[in-house]
């Protein structure tokens, strides 16, 4: 790999200014042969031929190739088609204007979007997508906004991605699961070119900005929970585009436009608020360190200015949780605690409840902890190169600051239950600072060889850091695809895994819950595996109970489970004898499953059927794998 | 100059169609181009009415975009606010609206920038050559692509199913039995139902695939109603069971 030109310019340079759109001006004979003779068309079509061999191998595994070396291969393969030739293109010294830089930038997302769809092309089957289908379908029956969504309660609330949903379905006709792949996508790739255009903006470089952009796909959920049809792939636009904003408000000297800007800051940051809880808090705590920063730093106008906008987006977060999502406290507080308790237990050095941070293969842990040692590293160089060039500026500075939060979603990794999923959600706010930090990093280190060449005596040591540095970024990005979403056991689609999200949802399930609804009502509280659960309270819209393992795990029906029935008012009661056929794919069997990772049998059927014998227990459904029972019949349990 | 006039009158045109075709009940294929483009059209005429001139290029496309997206968000509320139902001509009549005020604030204002100077950029200009076409099959590989996992996902082969069900809902004294067929062919399936533990009735049903059989029957809430279904030819096993 040939050496990187990124330029990394003084930090005299002013944030003001407007990079241009054309490439640095190179004259003669240099600039001719500088420039890379391969074609970005080339590049576009390796990608489009990487998403053709990874939509053949879905195709293959959902016809019994799901689990064969081959197909993983076939996948990597593609994946390789799409990532590697824009990886090299951005990083190799040859010159690249702005537009070629937008274009690969385009390639890269657009592909990986089209890897999702591919991953299910005729309809949602991720929980959270469901749970987000359910809330738009709502709004399309009803006319109505905030109605119940029992699968997830507080999507309901903030609305933002079902309005633009229901709006683009009201006014094109197509169905909800096309306006939703399309307003996903275009969140996902509007997200893209805000962070370009912000990092662009505050390195005054397109070359460092196409390599944070780079680092920032490495995100473990860059190609999964941003760019899914869930209310955070639309938010993460809106945040983007108010701290883009911001920076205009801060920065232009054109009075008449401050007045636009501001506006435009305060549109994009009320429509954060109404879209997604967390990234609407994210968008305050980001605004107030820029706010501090630059009043720290002494730029007192681009302080107040900050500051304005970001006490009215505090405003706006706090009196729409306060008036209109008074749940958003309830539904966090978990997560909160838990993530604190578990740092608590790491600092105390106590032992703390988290499981193993992976079950995957060898060498997806391998490739995981390769990336958290490469950014735990390239971290202080990159700031090392703030405070060397750009102390005197509030933007990379706040960046400097929110980065140091890497080590606290590593630290959370390994010290919290659930902590990977925590830390993965996490990753998609904090990867934004860490990846503009390590491209200044990779920046440096990449810049070294050319820079030094006339110093013989250190040209190869200088050379290999180089070339590391290059060599990172790819990996990085096959970090996050493999350790990101879906998980090595359902990588390919294929067929029905016990408790294998994705998985779990086929027609059997699907025609159930539809038959659930049909017939029993909306809203009935279901006990269900963590399979069917989420298909049950989004195709059903019933409303599951998530901590419901007890049931399912005893030989008989004891009048202790009766009376837990009775104080959690479980009402119907689904059981999948597939249960006891395997071990639960994703670790867990129920929704919330205090024994996750811990089975080592698949549960007894009779532990499943004990029911039938129930007295006053009702079977009311049976397609032969399923079968609902009604906790609520004569001699049974009450109904709510 | 011309050009801001010509975008201005384009999105009005569009918004204007969108609205006659919601009213006409134009098919799909019409609603769905003239229903992106008003989309379209609101974002670029609000990112026109906020900025004359900066900013440019992909940060210009950038903030249409998400102004577009903010209006039915922002707008929504409005319109749940006001008490309108979120129904289809509420959001077309929103979208179209904004459109068109935004068209008034635009053409009203022209005026006024004559005496400024507008900035002229170089535009881009497309070739057609042998990378536009190389461009083209790279569209055509993922479409193809996107096609291909998508008659993949569609011809995947799930084991056949037969619902069975028995339950009393809403009346009470009454009972709904079914039988629903999604075994993928045609099912030959005898139903018998069981009063007190003995047959009461009987029924010999042939369902093809995705049938539904159904009926309503009075029942005791004192006595236990089971049904069973028999998939012939085995009449020896019942196949699937319910009872309340």
């Amino acid at each position: 790999m040939s050496e990187t030109v990124i330029d990394e310019r003084s930090s005299h340079q002013r944030v003001d200014s407007h990079p241009s759109d054309e490439a640095p001006r190179r004259t003669g004979k240099h600039a001719a042969t500088n420039r890379s003779h391969v074609p970005l068309s080339l590049i576009a079509l390796s990608a489009a031929l990487g998403v053709l061999a990874v939509a053949a191998v879905y195709t293959a595994g959902r016809h019994g190739y799901a689990s064969s070396a081959w197909a993983d291969g076939v996948y990597w393969l593609g994946q390789a088609l799409i990532v590697v030739p824009v990886a090299i293109r951005l990083l190799r010294r040859h010159v690249l204007t702005t537009r070629e830089v937008v274009l690969l930038i385009t390639v890269l997302s657009v592909a990986e979007y089209f890897v999702t769809v591919c991953y299910s092309p005729t309809s949602f089957t991720f929980a959270d997508e469901l749970a987000h289908w359910r809330t738009s379908v709502n709004i399309l029956q009803t006319g109505k906004l905030f109605t119940a969504n029992y699968q997830l309660p507080i999507s309901p609330h903030y609305p933002g991605l079902e309005e633009a949903t229901s709006a683009l379905v009201s006014v094109t006709g197509l169905p909800i699961f096309e306006s939703g792949l399309i307003i996903a996508g275009v969140a996902h790739i509007l997200f893209v070119y805000v962070l370009y255009i912000f990092f662009r903006r505050i390195t005054c470089s397109y070359r460092v900005a196409s390599v944070a952009i780079l680092c920032y796909a490495s995100s473990p959920h860059f190609v999964s929970f941003d760019s899914m049809f869930i209310y955070q792939t639309l938010a993460l636009p809106f945040l983007g585009l108010t701290l883009l904003a911001v920076w205009h408000l801060s920065s232009v000297r054109e009075t008449g436009a401050h007045a636009s800007w501001l506006f435009l800051a305060l549109l994009m940051s009320a429509a954060t608020v109404v879209t997604h809880h967390v990234t609407s808090y994210v968008l305050v705590a980001a605004l107030v360190i820029i706010s501090l920063s630059a009043l720290f730093i002494g730029k007192r106008p681009m302080a107040a200015r900050t500051g304005l906008v970001a006490l009215l987006s505090a405003a706006a977060a706090v009196a729409w949780m306060r008036f209109t999502a008074a749940g958003t406290l309830t539904y966090l507080r978990p997560f909160a605690d838990e993530t604190v308790q578990g740092l608590r237990a790491l600092v105390a050095g106590g032992q703390t409840r988290a499981p193993p941070t992976s079950a995957g293969p060898l060498g997806d842990q391998a490739l995981s902890a390769a990336t958290v040692l490469t950014i735990s590293v390239l971290l202080p160089i990159g700031w090392w190169r703030i405070w060397r060039s750009h102390r005197n500026q509030p933007w990379p500075v706040a960046m400097a600051i929110v980065a140091a939060s890497w080590y606290v979603i590593v630290a959370a990794r390994l010290a919290v239950a659930d902590g990977s999923e925590l830390a993965g959600r996490a990753a998609t706010f904090v990867y934004v600072p860490v990846a503009y930090t390590v491209a200044l990093a990779v920046g440096y280190l990449a810049g070294l060889a050319p820079r030094n060449l006339a110093d013989s005596s250190w040209r190869w040591q200088k050379r290999a850091v180089a070339v590391a540095a290059l060599t990172v970024m790819p990996v990085l990005i096959f970090d996050g695809l493999a350790n990101g979403w879906p998980p090595y056991w359902e990588r390919l689609p294929g067929p029905y895994l016990v408790a294998g999200s994705e998985r779990s949802v086929g027609p059997e399930e699907i025609a159930t819950a539809r038959w659930v609804l049909a017939a029993l009502g909306p809203g009935n509280r279901f006990a269900a595996d963590a399979g069917n659960s989420p298909v049950l309270g989004t195709y059903g819209d019933q409303n599951p109970v998530l901590a419901d393992g007890f049931l399912y795990t005893s030989a008989a029906y004891t009048p202790s489970d009766i009376a837990q029935v009775q104080a959690l008012a479980i009402h119907y009661v689904l059981v999948d004898l597939r249960l006891a056929t395997s071990l639960p794919a994703s670790g867990q069997y129920f929704p919330v499953d205090p024994n996750a990772d811990r089975y080592a049998h698949p549960l007894p059927l009779r532990d499943l059927t004990k029911f039938n014998q129930a007295p006053g227990v009702q079977r009311i459904y049976d397609d032969g794998n399923i079968v609902v029972y009604n906790l609520a019949g004569e001699g049974g349990v009450d109904a709510p | 100059m011309r050009r801001s006039y010509v975008g201005a009158g384009t999105s009005a045109v569009a918004a204007v169609l969108s609205c006659v075709a919601i009213v006409a009940r134009a098919p799909v294929a019409i609603t769905a181009i003239l229903g992106i483009l008003l989309f379209a059209s609101v974002g670029y005429v609000w990112a026109k009415v906020l900025f004359e001139r900066r900013p440019a290029g992909l940060e210009r496309v950038a903030v249409a975009t998400g102004l577009a997206l903010s209006v039915p968000v922002i707008g929504g509320l409005g319109l749940q606010a006001a008490g309108v139902p979120l129904h289809r001509a509420a959001w077309v009549y929103l979208l179209a609206g904004v459109t068109l005020v935004g068209d008034a604030v635009l053409i009203t204002r022209r005026p006024a920038l004559h005496a400024k100077a507008i900035e002229k950029r170089p535009r881009f200009r497309f070739r057609l050559g042998w990378q536009a076409v190389t461009y083209g099959a790279a569209i055509v590989v993922a479409g193809g692509a996107v096609a291909l996992a998508s008659a993949g996902a569609m011809t995947q082969h799930y084991p056949g199913f037969t619902q069975f069900w028995l339950y009393t809902h809403g009346n009470a004294g009454v009972a709904n039995l079914g039988v629903d067929n999604q075994q993928g062919e045609t099912k030959q399936y005898r139903l018998i139902l069981l009063r007190k533990g003995q047959p009461s009735g009987s029924w010999d049903i042939t369902l093809s695939n995705g049938q539904v059989w159904r009926r309503n029957f009075a029942v005791s809430e004192t006595e236990v109603t089971a049904a069973n279904l028999y998939m012939l030819p085995d009449l020896t096993h019942p196949y699937r069971h319910v009872s309340i």
